[in-house]
């Protein structure tokens, strides 16, 4: 029963972010001074991030032509090593507090929770051996593995969950993921809400010392992948509570990995963690320089194992001749989509012919071609391929310059002198130009109907203002997935009232559908909702949907093994090696 | 002269105030929410409200403003707020400390080339060396970072894999020479410049003919009567080029991966890390005020002629 609940992949993984975002804050800022700004979020990112893809394939993790001689090596033969890594600064390693992907791999690393997504992102146990629930769905009920222990020794009891779920939620600890990850646990929207003073959920009970009991407030389907973030983890009390705010200088976790030594800024080591429950991590260390510089340049002369391939290096990783290309890896992924969103309350914006004949006029097989070689394809609908709700059968707003061009007549807007001005397209970055994609849509509308486009360039900050002011005309961005659920999609971006639809898209019948969607237990049925909402969406034009990321690139040092690019953030490094 | 000293420091703590207030005033006025970049995606009106209210966001500016100076001449700097519960002291210290080795570095490398190179070139004046020397380091100098750096990198690091890439090991490390040259290469035209038309300006003096007549050797005439002489802008131009600690190293900190203040700098911008922005801000201010405090009281050590009432 369980696995029918979740098999349909409602795992929910890290928080990630708008494409490019938290990156500046992160540390892959490194990547964007030197990569083309149009470079495809699979492509720029460092790999382990954001690359991705569900179905991953073997040859993925390591260099196939080291495969005969791993098969023949024993277990102990893996042990031992350093992989060597580019990376940002976490801005923080508490659990409670993880809102981004370049602190969410490293707290994966030291923490862990009941349980967890493997590399098929389906969600398995982890620190709970089993867990079962109520008829009503409403109840869940955990048992603790009795070998479980922290990285100190000292065992993980159901207690230490409690504690640490409780804590994440008060007022104190600030943190903005609690509510999302842990409000649907009766009594912790109390703690949140409080004072201070409460400080206990009676829907967290801790029966004994390896029985846990979860009581949520209505039967929702995506619980069980909500505790596979880093806010339901357990954390050793005296630990926390030793050290200040800045307890996790020295975190006590019951990952596979410790922490061995922090310079923010500078670097980072994890080792293996000699007390963790399952086979110890074979590698000795992970280490992790944090203070950017070149990666491509880094790669070369051996400084790291691991980087991802932008643009302007793409011709010469994909030359044979060259020594690089043997390293060459394609990753999945990520599951973003790219897109132009519509302020749909400004003229000329708010006719619905305008934006039908906008969408019409867009030939995105070409902007996939010219301007990202192939390496990214054409968006049809809202959700990525491959993503949980992906619907095959959407009917997608065609390439079609007559029709763009009767719709531009029948709209309210059919000549220029009706439109009193251009079109402003507001887009995030920092450097001279605007992403060559969106120069090339201007271009298409400007050619094919007319229509003259402003673009405006910003840096984030200013953008993300703007944007959640609804200050923006129009604004092309992309929509990373937080967690494999259509709900992240549909019900966040488009329902009239939620604090995210930037655009004052309204539709009543896209509201009902995605309210009806949200308590629907049953998984197809589920679906089938999304997918009628997102068809609307389509038709009325509240996105035009431009591209979704196929695949990266990536290069990977020969001597690492078994390092599998996922498409969200996960624990990852237990099992790479190093063949030396 | 020690009137002057205490005259000019005294006027530090009001330069420097005026600095905060205007970095302040930008930071509150300017476009972008702290609160908002750190929530990322997700969030309600009501996390945000919360999370500016217990970083005192929500009250006004003077009030905020007033808690900042208070906070401040107590050594207190904030806490970050990108960095959830880590002192912003605590986090620029060792950052602060890198720029300031590789500042040195770099400030090796332009005087110790400009100054030898402008002096010669003087005395040179007339021979082909001069014109050679004075367009080739103006080259480098017309050469902006972003094709110095790669270039640099190419040619020593990935071909002749003589130094690693990125990194620091501190500034007995070899990776340090790569970003020094980078920053200081540029500076090289302004000194070699610079000092050689004060030599020149110094060979015509009459006591260095007068010197010369008395039979004193070239040798002894050019390094003790003429060289420190005309070494005096220079000292002008040293206090000047530490403004460029920040400005210069931003970039180039990024490029070779070096856990400096400018990279750290730019990352708090764009996260809108305001109690970070405000701390390197006085740092700036502070620093070129005491360079060039530092400068005019050595003028005055240098020069007899200079005396300051």
């Amino acid at each position: 029963m369980l696995r029918k609940l979740i098999a349909p992949g409602l795992g929910l993984a890290l928080s990630m972010v708008l494409i490019g975002a938290l990156a500046c804050g992160g540390g892959d800022s490194d990547d964007e001074a030197t990569d083309d700004s149009d470079v495809a979020a699979g492509t720029s990112d460092e790999p382990s991030d954001s690359s991705s893809g569900i179905e991953i394939s073997p040859a993925l993790g390591g260099n196939p032509t080291a495969e005969p001689s791993e098969r023949s090596r024993t277990e102990g033969d893996k042990y031992g090593g350093t992989l060597l890594l580019l990376g940002g600064d976490p801005p923080t390693l508490d659990p409670a507090l993880v809102s981004d992907t370049s602190s969410a791999r490293i707290v994966l690393e030291l923490f862990s929770g009941l349980v967890r997504l493997d590399q098929n992102l389906k969600i398995v146990p982890d620190l709970a051996e089993t867990w079962e629930m109520s008829d009503d769905f409403t109840v869940y009920t955990f048992t603790l593995r009795s070998d479980a222990r922290f990285s100190d020794g000292s065992p993980v009891l159901a207690s230490d969950f409690k504690y640490a779920m409780e804590r994440a939620a008060h007022p104190d600890t600030e943190s903005t993921v609690a509510e999302l990850y842990l409000g649907d646990i009766v009594g912790i929207q109390e703690i949140i809400d409080g004072d201070g003073s409460v400080t206990t959920a009676s829907g967290i009970e801790v029966l004994d010392d390896q029985t846990l009991r979860f009581t949520i407030d209505a039967p929702k389907p995506y619980f069980l992948a909500k505790l596979t973030y880093p806010t339901a983890f357990a954390l050793r009390q005296s630990n926390v509570e030793s050290g200040g705010s800045l307890w996790t200088d020295n975190p006590v976790g019951s990952g596979p990995f410790i922490l061995e030594k922090y310079d923010i800024g500078v670097q980072m080591i994890l080792a293996r963690n000699e007390n963790y429950y399952d086979r110890p991590a074979y590698l000795d260390r992970v280490q992790i320089n944090l203070a950017g510089g070149g990666a491509m340049q880094q790669y070369e002369t051996d400084e790291i194992d691991i980087t991802g391939v932008g643009l302007s290096d793409l011709d010469r990783v994909q030359d044979p001749n060259d020594a690089l290309n043997r390293d060459l890896v394609s990753v999945p992924p990520g599951f973003t989509t790219s897109y132009l969103g519509f302020n749909v309350e400004e003229p000329p914006l708010n006719d619905l012919k305008f934006r039908q004949a906008l969408a019409h006029a867009i030939d995105k097989d070409e902007i996939a071609e010219a301007v990202f070689s192939g390496l990214v394809l054409p968006a049809r609908g809202v959700l990525p391929p491959q993503f949980p709700g992906f619907n095959a059968d959407l009917q997608p707003l065609e390439f079609d310059v007559a029709k763009a061009q009767q719709l531009l007549a029948e709209s309210s807007y059919p000549s220029l002198s009706d439109r009193d001005k251009r079109i402003e397209i507001t887009t995030q970055g920092t450097g001279a130009s605007p992403s060559l994609s969106i120069v090339a849509m201007a271009d298409m509308w400007s050619r094919h109907l007319g229509v003259e486009v402003e673009i405006q360039l910003v840096e984030f900050a200013t953008y993300l203002q703007d944007l959640h002011r609804n200050r923006l005309q129009a604004y092309f961005a992309g929509w990373e997935a937080d967690y494999p659920d259509p709900q992240d999609w549909i019900d966040i971006l488009f329902h009239s009232e939620s604090p995210r639809n930037d655009g004052n898209y309204s539709n009543p019948e896209v509201d009902r559908l995605v309210e009806k969607a949200r308590t629907e237990q049953d998984v197809i049925r589920r679906t089938e909702l999304y997918q009628q909402a997102e068809q609307m969406i389509v038709n009325d034009v509240a996105w035009i949907p431009v591209w979704w990321d196929t695949q990266g690139l990536a290069l990977i040092k020969e001597r690492v093994q078994d390092y599998n690019f996922q498409p969200m953030t996960i624990e990852i490094f237990k099992d790479v090696w190093i063949q030396e | 002269m020690l009137a002057y000293i205490v005259r000019r420091l005294l006027w530090t703590p009001v330069l420097l105030l005026a600095v905060s207030a205007i970095v302040f005033a930008l930071g509150h006025y300017g476009p972008g929410d702290p609160v908002e970049i750190q929530l990322g995606q997700h969030y309600t009106e009501e996390q945000a409200d919360r999370l500016r209210e217990s970083r005192g966001l929500n009250d006004p500016i003077y009030e905020q403003y007033g808690r900042y100076v208070w906070n401040a001449i107590q050594g207190d700097f904030g806490e970050s707020f990108k960095f959830q519960g880590r002192d912003v002291a605590e986090l620029l210290g060792p950052k602060l400390k890198v720029s300031a080795q590789l500042f040195l570095a770099a400030s090796v490398i332009t005087i110790g080339l400009g100054v030898p190179l402008g002096f010669y070139t003087a005395l040179k004046q007339g021979t082909w060396l001069d014109p050679a020397i004075v367009s080739g380091s103006l080259a480098l100098n017309a050469m902006p970072v972003f094709l110095t750096a790669p270039f640099l990198i190419m040619f020593f690091a990935i071909k002749l894999e003589w130094i690693p890439v990125a990194g620091w090991g501190g500034f007995f490390d070899t990776r340090i020479i790569l970003p020094a040259l980078t920053i200081g290469l540029p500076g090289v035209a302004v000194f070699t410049r610079i000092m050689r038309s004060s030599t020149l300006d110094v060979l015509g003096e009459d006591y260095v003919r007068t010197a010369r007549a008395k039979g004193v050797h070239e040798f002894v005439v050019n390094y003790r009567h003429v060289a420190r002489i005309a070494l005096i802008p220079i000292l002008t131009l040293v206090g000047f080029s530490l403004s460029g600690l920040l400005g210069g190293a931003l970039i180039v900190e990024l490029i070779y991966g070096v856990p400096g203040v400018g990279r750290f700098t730019l990352d708090s911008l764009f996260a809108r890390d305001f109690p970070v922005i405000m701390a390197v801000s006085l740092i700036g201010a502070a620093s070129l005020v005491i360079a060039n405090l530092v400068v005019d009281i050595l003028y005055s050590v240098v020069d007899p002629r200079i005396r300051y009432q």
